[in-house]
């Protein structure tokens, strides 16, 4: 009378072979290609994670192995003399010290912050503490500052000169006694720092945890202790493991403590960085990233693929642990004391940041003056708003590129997902040095490898589509386009600096013109469309602009170069460089969009001129990728811009990624079965509803940019400077109150920018979303 | 024929990276115009990969799908002419009750006034009227259900695919909205494809059956036929309950056979195949079929266990080795025989079936 056991061992049939799972991949991609947004995308973002992560981050390790002072092809450069220093009896015990130090920073930082974390998530979620949100908010501060925004404070606080050691306390420093420097003053600065990643991720795991287990041991006879021993700690170590694990590699990556308050102390991040900006030694600068990009990848894959996948506690559910409360007084004091006390430390420590602005001069004269500030207004005025632009200009193109690889992934099935989860992860995981020096490396002068890649795939892209079943015409239109667009390119510089914006500008809006043309001529296939003609207008339009824009921009210069001197001049002087920055955009990545829109040019047409205008424009394409000095954007804003967008995408992708797992995909499904296309599916339906995450990747991508140092450091130039690499310059000259000043503006700004999240979430989504701000972290 | 599935295979990549995993195994199904057919079986057994391929979402194998003529393989999902209940329903939650159901009508660019009226209609056929400017998350499960069976029939598709829409309602529920299915889908008269593991669903809905099991079609056919004349034991098993009584055929010929079992000769109808005499063969005789306190009883039977069940009393009869779960339904129960005692049984022959033993 039973009824057949389901049968869940199919016969599973033996691997297929290699030619078969070959075709089948082909075919995924196939079934793919029939939605060409779908492949473009796919092509943009593995272009991008290519271009911007994988390569930078070869060349800037594998230059540690080249001997740069010798010329020639790379195989008869090798050479290991960095990596053999650790060996040898000169440099060998200083290296291994450096390395040594490194590891104990990362290990004391992440056991400190997952402790400290752990105290501060147990209190908020089990111990009723009272005041709960301003304790959350507090914990969350140090995650939006600046990276050294807390050793600065440390440092005016209890330094050799800090308000409390030695006003206050008397305390004096002279040689062999132990002050704020050194190991012991970094880890406490460190943990502090980093401590609310770990209390926001344990937090969340609490939160889920679900009640009925520990009550379950509880009517079999546990005692408290015994439950936290044997049932709540085991659950909660996969969220522990991440902490200590994801802490270790923040530690590790950190520039901005170290240089600050290592004091005798070197570890990895500075050696690097002093390897660069003090001996201009690109081949030691990469030797030593290599060396610090091991222990990181490790800790990374084992985060990602141990850890998480032993996670027993399943992150999106919605919380539903919150109702268990401690009621033993000794173990809930002791718990609310640490957080109060830890809490108080850091509103002393941002406190001292904001008086330390205005100073007349820390350590002898506290009086408030605000001449500081205004110093920092006449000098610091290009930084700041240079910053404030550059991440703003970057903040939609990362969320944007963000939510295109979380849809993706989330999505879509197909071989490489998981790599390209990776590596957009990766781009904010590595040490942020480690991806400067790999910047520089790799575009200080045209990537000829990577242009001519992005080149072929981009024509391939396009001939395919435009042609399709016809294989021999496809090969035959990209040769000679190419070819014959790769000649243009040459010819492009004759033409003056901005040469290549408008032969390719010119070159679309003279297509504009046939197209309208013909259609006047009501030539029988159609002309183009009016829309077609706009949208290659637009085009022609934009890329000219790229030029034409000088005309607007250099007598904006002199104009502010002619009114005295002052905020305004600044601003307007920076203004004219902000306008042409929108729209000299570099021709090969604006290539990426335009192979897309010639697609849609293409609708239609049919025949010879089919043939012939998908001949024309990958020509035009060919241009776009070899004209002028394609991707040598060292010296240029893009470079920020693409640093910034690769150091905030994880965050993007994770906002993406949860709010997308969240949207049932039957939803998405029964929109397709009632007729909405893809584009209309997610325009009507999935993106109403990822609104709030959307607009959370916005501004913790925003956030992250505002605070990035390591990434940029070497990429600032004089035309374009960093808030943050100007306070470490400020502070290295003993301008501490500027360098308190500055600290301040960015952490008003970005508490702006949080505030107007929250603002936003609660009032006019009215809750729709849940923003998990373990997002930022 | 209207719906036609030719050799349908579907074949995953099995979860661990290596090998395959076959879900349908060569399914052939012609479904005629106005039909309800309904895909049962257990979990795993294909039907829902099935359905899935005709809406669009999963691309065959190896098959073909032909509505009405055409071959439509090649078309995505939207541009299939069919619409779907989804098991979680899969309501807009952004969208209100009128734009939900209005939702394909606007895809389509419908006016104004004939998405009004369109949508009036059939909601007024799935009795939510008045629920216009309800949010989704101020209805019941009920309600939910029914937004999501007006949002595709407002659409007239060619088929209507249903995928265990009434599987997180409750008992109650669940039996007042199979059968407004059933009459709405009368009354419009679209072709339908139903999938369920409920079986009681399956024979209340369908004008077909399709067992399904392992990725293949165990049989096709009636609930009648599917209950009455099982092709195979899994079948048999499947639907309703079954007792499998071993007997050896003794004699056949004019459209019955001489069967023995339980030490006796029942006289029973022919089997649906072939089978030689002398052959070992399995009885389906299910709990119905057996007359307790028989007056010229085929065996004697020890009672196992006995069960008052209000409108049934169930017993489970040792006869020899096997052991029987009978149900005798009668309002009066004159007797409850209690456990140990001996009673007299006798099988009521021409509701038996012969399978051959597999």
């Amino acid at each position: 009378m039973a009824v057949q056991l389901p049968g869940f061992e199919r016969r599973v049939e033996p691997r297929p072979g290699l030619r078969t799972s070959l075709v089948r991949r082909y075919r995924e991609f196939a079934l793919i290609a029939r939605d060409p947004v779908l492949l473009i995308s796919l092509l943009y973002c593995g272009l991008f994670l290519f271009v911007f992560v994988v390569f930078p981050l070869f060349r800037g390790t594998a230059n540690g192995f080249l001997d740069s002072t010798q010329s020639g092809p790379w195989f008869t450069r090798l050479s290991f003399k960095y990596i053999a220093r650790y060996f040898d009896a000169y440099y060998g015990p200083y290296s291994r010290q450096v390395f040594t130090s490194t590891l104990v920073m990362g290990l004391l930082t992440a056991t400190g912050g997952t402790i400290l974390g752990f105290i501060f998530a147990y209190t908020m979620v089990r111990c009723n503490a009272p005041g709960s949100r301003f304790i959350h908010l507090l914990a969350l501060v140090p995650t939006v500052s600046p990276p050294f925004a807390l050793a600065l404070s440390t440092i005016l606080l209890f330094g050799r000169n800090g308000l409390v050691t030695a006003k206050l306390l008397g305390m004096e420093f002279g040689p062999g006694k132990n002050d704020i420097y050194g190991m012991d003053g970094l880890v406490m600065v460190q943990i502090i720092t980093f401590f609310s990643v770990a209390y926001l991720i344990v937090r969340a795991m609490l939160e889920r945890l679900d009640p009925s287990m520990e009550e379950a041991a509880h009517s079999l006879g546990a005692g408290k202790l015994h439950i936290f021993r044997t049932v709540t700690l085991p659950l909660l170590v996969p969220g522990i493991a991440g902490s200590f694990l994801l802490l270790f590699v923040e530690s590790l990556a950190d520039l901005g403590n170290p240089l600050f308050i290592s004091g005798n102390v070197t570890v990895l991040s500075a050696q690097i960085f002093l390897a660069v900006a003090g001996e201009y030694d690109y081949q030691k600068a990469s030797a030593l990233a290599f060396v610090l990009l091991i222990p990181t990848l490790v800790v990374f894959l084992v985060q990602r693929y141990y850890v998480t996948r032993r996670s027993y506690v399943s992150v999106t559910g919605k919380p539903t642990g919150g109702h268990i409360t401690v009621r033993e007084p000794w173990i809930r004091w002791p718990f609310i004391t640490i957080t109060y006390l830890t809490c108080l430390l850091v509103v002393v420590l941002y406190a001292a940041i904001f008086y330390g602005s205005f100073a007349s001069a820390w350590g002898v004269d506290y009086t408030p003056t605000l001449h500081w500030w205004r110093l920092m207004a006449a000098r610091g005025v290009e930084s700041v708003l240079d910053t404030t632009f550059l991440s703003a200009f970057a903040t939609p193109l990362a969320a944007l590129t963000g939510m295109i690889i979380a849809f993706l992934v989330v999505r879509r099935k197909f071989s490489g997902k998981d790599a390209l989860d990776f590596v957009s992860n990766l781009g904010g995981a590595v040490p942020g040095t480690i991806l400067g020096i790999g910047f520089v490396l790799a575009f200080s002068t045209v990537p000829t490898f990577v242009v001519g890649l992005l080149f072929v795939l981009l024509a391939i892209f396009l001939a395919r589509l435009a042609l399709p079943n016809n294989g021999r015409m496809q090969a035959i239109v990209v040769a000679v386009a190419g070819g014959t667009g790769i000649g243009l390119a040459q010819l492009a510089p004759y033409l003056g600096q901005s040469g290549p914006f408008y032969l390719v500008g010119g070159a679309y809006l003279l297509l504009a013109v046939a197209g309208w043309l013909r259609r006047r001529a009501g030539v029988r296939s159609g002309g183009a469309p009016p829309w077609r003609t706009r949208l290659l207008a637009a085009m022609g339009g934009y890329v000219l602009m790229g030029g034409l824009i000088e005309f607007i921009a250099q007598p904006m210069a002199r104009i502010s170069r002619s009114i005295p001197p002052g905020f305004w001049a600044n601003f307007l002087f920076q203004f004219s460089d902000y306008l042409k920055t929108f729209f000299q955009t570099p021709l090969p990545l604006v290539a990426i969009i335009f192979a897309f829109l010639s697609l849609l040019v293409l609708d239609r047409e049919t025949g010879r001129s089919r043939l012939a205008i998908t001949g024309t424009l990958v020509a035009l394409i060919a241009v776009m990728c070899f004209a002028g000095k394609p991707l040598a954007l060292i010296g240029t804003p893009y470079i920020i811009l693409a640093a910034f967008a690769v150091r905030s995408l994880p965050a993007s992708v994770r906002a993406g990624v949860a709010a997308l797992q969240q949207i049932d995909p039957s939803i998405e499904e029964a929109s397709g079965m009632l007729g909405g296309d893809a584009q209309y599916t997610f325009r009507k339906v999935t993106l109403p509803l990822i609104l709030p995450a959307l607009l959370a990747g916005l501004i913790f991508s925003f956030t992250r940019h505002m605070t990035s140092l390591s990434a940029i450091i070497f990429l600032i130039s004089a035309r374009w400077r960093i808030v943050t690499a100007s306070i470490l310059s400020e502070w290295e000259q003993g301008g501490v109150s500027i360098a308190a000043a500055y600290s301040s503006v960015i952490i008003v700004l970005v508490l702006i920018a949080i505030g107007v999240l929250y603002y936003l979430t609660r009032r006019v989504f009215k809750g729709r979303g849940d923003v998990d701000l373990t997002l930022g972290a | 024929m209207y719906l036609v599935l030719q050799d349908l295979v579907k074949r995953f990549p099995s979860r661990g990276g290596v090998g395959e995993v076959t879900a349908v195994d060569g399914i052939s199904l012609d479904i005629k115009q106005g039909d309800l057919v309904t895909l049962l079986g257990p979990s795993g057994c294909g039907k829902t990969t099935t359905l899935r391929m005709i809406a669009g979402f999963e691309f065959p194998t190896v098959g073909q799908i032909l509505l009405d003529g055409k071959a439509i393989n090649d078309l995505p999902p939207h541009r299939r002419d069919m619409s779907m209940v989804f098991q979680s329903y899969a309501i807009f939650p952004h969208l209100n009750v009128f734009e939900n159901i209005a939702y394909g009508l606007n895809v389509q660019k419908k006016s104004r006034e004939e998405i009004r009226n369109r949508v009036a209609a059939v909601m007024e056929l799935v009795e939510l009227t008045g629920y216009e400017n309800r949010q989704p998350n101020q209805l019941s499960g009920g309600q939910q259900q029914r937004v999501a069976l007006a949002r595709a029939l407002v659409m007239e598709p060619k088929v209507l695919l249903m995928d265990e829409p009434l599987s997180n309602l409750d008992a109650k529920l669940r039996e007042q909205m199979r059968t407004e299915i059933r009459r709405i889908q009368k009354r419009l008269g679209i072709t339908s494809v139903y999938v369920t593991h409920d079986q009681v669903e399956a024979m209340t809905l369908s004008d077909q059956v399709v067992v399904m099991n392992q990725g293949k079609i165990e049989q096709v056919g009636t609930p009648t036929v599917v209950y009455r004349r099982p092709a195979t034991r899994f079948v048999a098993d499947f639907i309703g309950r079954a007792n499998f009584v071993t007997g050896m055929v003794r004699d056949q010929g004019n459209g019955s056979m001489a069967i023995e079992a339980l030490g006796a000769t029942v006289q029973v109808p022919a089997s649906r195949e072939e089978i030689p005499t002398g052959a070992i063969v399995t009885l389906v005789v299910r709990p119905e079929m057996v007359e307790v306190d028989s007056e010229r009883p085929h065996a004697v039977a020890t009672v196992h266990r006995a069960a008052y069940l209000g409108n049934v009393v169930e017993y489970d009869l040792l006869v020899g080795d096997h052991l029987l779960t009978v149900a005798e339904h009668d309002p009066r129960h004159e007797t409850i025989h209690d456990e140990g005692a001996t009673v007299p049984i006798r099988l009521i022959e021409d509701c038996i079936y012969v399978l051959p033993n597999e």
